[in-house]
């Protein structure tokens, strides 16, 4: 039976029983659901391959970022022979050499750790954002709701690339690793926003807060131990996915002119730098793509099995 | 309330049938391994009969039904052993082609719950209009007329002005009285209702019974009614049949088996929902849990719940409610049950 | 249904205002004189500056320029660049060539994208739905800067099936920066249209149409697809919006003198007039094609009522 039947079946046997005194009432709390779903989730997680392949990926790459000397076969990124001018990959260099001569493997993998720290910073300021907004629309609704909600439509309007294109060039957040992660969080955390106070929305208005509210509890207690816990399955798969998302926006602008700029050791700068040679040198482009393509497909990967855990609804 | 003169019996043998199902078996095959929800289900019915399917949700009473429609989801669903005859020809081994004809025309069914069982994208005179257009090949036009009849017909009011209205846009007794004139808009010998009225307040509960009892005087049909409510089996049907783990574990006429029930289940089930007779008096749930239909208990599939039950050397040779399965067996004249011990709970 | 639109296009206005003057600001900000740089090695004369600068407003405050902006506009005047082109014009030749990209790459969305989700949702657990999902996931995946590349090296240059840049093979020219311009919004579709079906297929009225004995095309087209198909198009509606303005980095690596070209060039010649123009257009598309979607919606569904 699908999981959607066995369900229903519950449910029914929760009416039929209440019909015919068979079943207790149920009592639900709020700690007792989160419980079983997050062990229900983990459970669902640790069968799909997908999820496996994702949080492995997304393992090599953060160690990449935190110690690239452990990939890069005892080459350093700096150290550069003219001699070896975009020498094709070898057996010694797996990745072949740049236009000036630098061992590419151990300039793809020292790569890794601006994406991360970008990536991960700008999806923290995103969350700080699209929490707080999005909790104080939610709770407070009315005007409150109103105006921040046409705040999160201004910023929707803007594409992202476009916006942190235009913030960055201005350079009212100055140049560097951090502006481009503030400028990606400026323009990319109405959707967790939304998220945020769809969440607080549905929760406020359930049975459970306001038997909560009619035991007297207080409004930032009530906040924090019913609406929060409900809003954090959806915005953990949101901020996973979009850390992805935000690592290749980065290399974007990165590679647009506005992003990092050298000496930084960058996938964006080296896509940009090889793409004058396409033709006589394409692993120039293609080993940081392939790189970069996988970290995203990391972040991804786990964003989705994670929601396909926490949502029984979507499960196959 | 007064009843029709009941018809037929529910025993096999006593009328020609138009409904048959011959010892049914379905399973759901999944991941998490197989679940048995009909296991060896008989029955008939006659043209004009009420017969009632009582049991608790998981008793296997819906998805015979669906197994009869020829609706179930399969997979998961299979129908491993049995047969189902209508009109004297076995469904089961029909094309799919020839059991879809058999749709509509020959047996049709009402669900629960009308708001989701009707699509919510098209008017309810178009979903009526298509029983017309699919198996008589009428012009849509002409089925929109039919469609306004049978609104009329199972009275709603200003029918020929709602006909273009959206199923969302109808109360919802009215929306179950669409149902009702679309499963009888082919004139079926049988028609099953599989909890018509549970989702309904209970002032539209009797309308809309009332509605189908009168319909079925007019047109003959036999009317299966699957329900989990005592109160309407009590009210409309002929002949009762209580399932339990996918069995019938007790069948013969209403006030048979509920004037005195030979089964212990269908013994709890009376003492646990109020009655007006019994006011003041105590109401008795039954204990436990309904059955697991992956890992259905052995021997009388109701004996970690049952009072009655003997076990070990308290039990009768061949009668140990943990080991040996309780055939469904005569017990009285015109009354089956399936109990090792029916005379004691009957009281003879 | 009329009187919603109005309200919907009323709200429209405070937020089309607010992100041309956020961009304004941004602009405002932007580094350097642009008059300066405008005259190159040969310094203009104080005087030609200061003309400039009036001309242009630049003398007064942030928010005067604004005002002064939004006056002109709505005299249908989008200002002039710096070389004295009229905004206008830049937007009336860069534009149609966005719109055909968009549109191909809309074309991809329903031929690809719709189809697979279709076939894999009717299909669920078989070869070719597992093809899909795991199919979407790479290709949501795949940074569009990337698959630019990837698909301008592979099929450009080295089998050659496509031209790498440019537009000068009318309709052809925009095939594979189309597709790669859909590449993400294409798996969407088909991940929504496979969920979207999968969910209708169990719906209740899905049942109710087999218990009647409909034929089973009549049950699949009419009551599970036309149902599914309303939050695939609903997306596919607004994604029009999105596409427009998230052409940049496609029209830069195949060098489509379209508008998301043109307002990064913008940008990086500090042409304020231009970057606020098109941002506020692209603004406007991207709420004009979500209000469609949502009468859409009501139409399609006759369960919404707005009023």
């Amino acid at each position: 039976m699908t999981d959607q039947q066995q369900m229903d079946l519950r449910k029914d046997e929760v009416e039929a029983g209440t019909q015919t005194g068979l079943a207790s009432p149920s009592v639900d709390v709020t700690s007792g659901r989160q419980n079983s779903l997050w062990s229900d989730a983990w459970g669902e997680l640790r069968r799909n391959p997908l999820f496996w392949i994702g949080a492995v990926l997304g393992l090599v790459f953060t160690l990449m970022a935190v110690f690239p000397q452990l990939f890069a076969r005892g080459a350093h990124p700096r150290s550069c022979d003219l001699a070896n001018s975009r020498a094709t990959p070898s057996a010694e260099h797996w990745f072949g050499f740049d236009q000036q001569g630098c061992d590419y493997l151990a300039n793809v993998v020292y790569g890794a750790r601006s994406s991360l720290i970008i990536g991960v910073t700008a999806v923290l300021v995103v969350l700080v954002l699209g929490v707080v907004v999005g909790a104080v629309a939610g709770y407070f609704g009315g005007f409150t709701d109103g105006l921040l909600s046409r705040l999160a439509d201004i910023f929707y309007g803007l594409p992202l690339i476009l916006g942190a294109l235009v913030v960055l060039r201005s350079g009212v957040l100055g140049r560097g690793t951090f502006a481009v992660a503030i400028a990606l969080a400026v323009f990319g955390w109405m959707t967790a926003m939304r998220l945020v106070r769809s969440q607080v929305i549905a929760v406020k208005s359930s049975d459970y807060v306001a038997a909560a509210r009619a035991m007297g509890a207080s409004s930032p207690r009530i906040l924090v131990r019913h609406i929060l816990p409900n809003a954090v399955a959806p915005v953990l798969v949101y901020a996973t996915i979009t850390i992805g998302v935000l690592i290749a926006a980065e290399a974007t602008l990165t590679y647009l002119g506005v992003g990092l700029q050298r000496p930084a050791i960058s996938w964006g700068l080296q896509i940009d730098a090889g793409q004058d040679l396409l033709r006589s040198a394409p692993h120039l482009v293609l080993f940081p793509s392939l790189v970069l393509t996988l970290t995203v497909m990391a972040f991804i990967m786990m964003g989705d099995a994670l929601r396909d855990a926490l949502d029984p609804r979507q499960r196959a | 309330m007064t009843r029709p003169e009941r018809s037929t019996s529910v025993l096999p043998g006593t009328a020609t049938p138009v409904l048959e199902v011959d010892d049914l078996h379905v399973e759901f095959r999944t991941r998490s391994g197989v679940v048995s929800a009909v296991n060896g289900v008989s029955y008939s019915l006659s043209e004009g009969q009420t017969l009632a399917i009582l049991g608790e949700s998981g008793s296997g009473k819906s998805v015979s039904a669906q197994a009869i429609m020829g609706i179930l989801d399969s997979p998961p669903a299979v129908i491993t052993g049995g047969g189902i005859h209508f009109e004297g020809r076995d469904l089961l081994t029909m094309s799919p082609e020839e059991q879809r004809r058999v749709r509509g025309p020959g047996i049709s069914m009402i669900f629960q719950d009308a708001l989701s069982s009707l699509n919510p994208v098209y008017s309810v005179g178009f979903q009526i209009g298509e029983m017309f257009r699919a198996h008589r090949g009428m012009s849509k036009r002409d089925a929109k007329k039919q469609a306004i009849e049978l609104m009329d017909r199972v009275r709603i009011p200003a029918a020929a002005s709602r006909v273009d209205d959206y199923p969302h846009q109808f109360s919802g007794g009215m929306r179950q009285r669409v149902m009702i004139a679309m499963a009888i808009a082919l004139d079926p010998r049988v028609l099953i209702a599989d909890e018509p009225t549970t989702a309904l307040d209970v002032t539209v509960q009797a309308q809309v019974m009332d509605l189908l009892k009168d319909l079925q005087r007019d047109t003959g049909m036999g009317l299966i009614l699957i329900t989990h409510d005592l109160g309407v089996v009590n009210e409309v049907a002929d002949d009762v049949a209580v399932m339990y783990a996918g069995r019938i574990v007790e069948r013969g006429t209403v006030d048979d088996v509920f004037g005195n029930p030979a089964h212990p289940y269908t013994d709890g089930l009376m003492s646990s929902v109020p009655q007006v007779e019994a006011k003041g008096g105590r109401l008795l749930p039954i204990v436990g849990q309904p059955p697991n239909l992956a890992a259905i208990p052995s021997g009388c599939p109701f004996h970690p719940r049952c009072s009655r039950r003997r076990l070990g050397d308290a039990a009768a040779p061949g009668r140990e409610c943990a080991t040996d399965v309780p055939p469904l067996r005569l017990v009285a004249p015109a009354r089956e049950a399936a109990c090792h011990y029916s005379e004691e709970v009957l009281g003879v | 249904m009329g009187r919603y639109v109005a309200r919907r296009l009323l709200l429209t206005i405070p937020v089309l205002i607010g992100a041309s003057f956020l961009i304004f600001a941004l602009v405002y900000a932007l580094p350097g004189d642009p008059i300066r740089a405008l005259g190159g090695d040969r310094p203009l004369s104080p005087a030609v500056v200061a003309q400039l600068r009036d001309e242009f407003n630049l003398n007064d405050p942030l928010v005067i320029q604004y005002v002064k902006y939004v006056g002109d506009l709505l005299q249908g005047d989008l200002g002039t660049d710096f070389r004295g082109r009229p905004v206008s014009e830049t937007i009336a030749r860069v534009l149609p060539v966005t719109i055909r990209l968009a549109l191909v790459a809309i074309a991809f969305e329903v031929l690809i994208g719709l189809v697979a989700g279709v076939l894999a949702g009717i299909r669920r657990n078989s070869f070719f739905d597992n093809l899909v999902l795991v199919s979407s996931t790479l290709v949501v995946s795949i940074p569009i800067l990337v698959l630019a590349f990837v698909s301008q090296f592979l099929f450009g240059l080295k089998l050659g099936w496509f031209p790498i840049a440019g537009t000068q093979e009318g309709l052809y020219s925009y095939l594979l920066p189309g597709l790669v311009l859909a590449s993400g919004s294409l798996a969407y579709v088909a991940r929504l249209t496979r969920t979207s079906l999968a969910e209708n297929l169990r719906a209740d009225y899905v049942r109710t149409a087999r218990a009647k004995g409909l034929p089973g095309h009549t049950v699949v087209i009419r009551h599970t697809l036309r149902n599914s198909l309303i939050p695939v198009i609903t997306f596919i509606g607004a994604d029009i919006g999105t596409l427009m303005g998230g052409a940049i980095v496609t029209e830069s690596v195949f060098n489509l003198p379209g508008i998301g070209r043109e307002v990064y060039n913008a940008v990086r010649a500090q042409e304020g007039a231009v970057v606020v123009g098109i941002v506020t257009l692209l603004v406007f598309f991207y709420i004009f094609f979500n209000l469609v979607v949502d009468v859409l919606y009501a139409v399609l569904d006759p369960r919404i009522r707005y009023d």
